[in-house]
């Protein structure tokens, strides 16, 4: 039976820069998925993958890569947002596929190092996810002045960060569940 | 088209189901003889096995 196979939702770590505080975000997002029964995660970090940058899209395909996002049932993306925007390392690494992700779901963190909790880079990452084909949940992760989120032991410093993840996570999952079935039993016309 | 020519399921030998079709832009510049000239881009369809969860791709027929 399908509905027995765990929801595989791996977590992309979408920066690789020196200092980053999207780090503690991503550990903090993939313990509290991690926590919930019938999910498989993995933490992916973009810092970690070896793209050349001379070429781009399925030229420069990683098999890994391809196959951890052939397997996922959903995405969770944790992105800085730089001048408004995404980190164009981000972008080509998700490029490089774009069959392997349709039809499945992708929740979006935002981090910012002032109040606006990434909202900028997440509404630019949105008609990104669109073309690939991923389906985006309503819920976002904010996280606002992410140098004081956590303590020095990476835990959340502000409990209210429990509630709204949860209410993220929960959500992805639905998705998740209802696009795995609608993948393996609704036939397109 | 897709009921009489079912992807199998290369890990457990199910029938896959096909659930999508998208558009690739970017195979046109590799693959220019593939291009759906009402389109625009090459067509590819996907199927996943409702069995084992195991993806599977191929260029639209």
């Amino acid at each position: 039976m399908t509905t027995l196979r765990p929801l595989f939702i791996p977590v992309i770590l979408g920066t690789p820069r020196q200092g980053r505080m999207s780090e503690p975000v991503a550990t903090f997002i993939l313990e509290e998925i991690a926590k919930r029964d019938g999910i498989e995660t993995t933490l992916i970090d973009i810092r970690t993958l070896s793209f050349p940058v001379t070429d781009a899209g399925e030229a420069i395909k990683d098999s890994q890569f391809s196959a951890t996002m052939m397997r996922a049932d959903a995405l969770i993306l944790v992105v800085p947002e730089y001048n408004h925007g995404y980190p164009g390392l981000l972008k080509h690494v998700l490029d490089t596929n774009l069959k392997e992700y349709i039809h499945k779901a992708v929740g979006i963190c935002g981090v910012s190092a002032g109040g606006f909790g990434g909202t900028r880079v997440i509404e630019n990452l949105l008609p990104v996810m669109r073309e690939l084909g991923l389906v985006t949940i309503f819920w976002d992760g904010n996280f606002s002045n992410a140098r004081t989120l956590f303590d020095t032991a990476s835990k959340v410093l502000d409990p209210a960060y429990l509630k709204r993840t949860d209410k993220f996570l929960k959500e992805l999952v639905w998705m998740a569940k209802v696009l795995r079935y609608g993948r393996e039993n609704v036939p397109r016309e | 088209m897709s009921g009489t020519n079912k992807m199998i399921c290369p890990d457990c030998g199910s029938e896959m189901n096909y659930h999508a079709e998208k558009l690739d832009y970017t195979a046109a510049c590799i693959e220019p003889e593939a291009v759906d000239p009402d389109l625009g881009g090459v067509l590819a369809e996907v199927h996943t096995c409702p069995r084992c969860g195991k993806m599977g791709t191929r260029r639209a027929q």
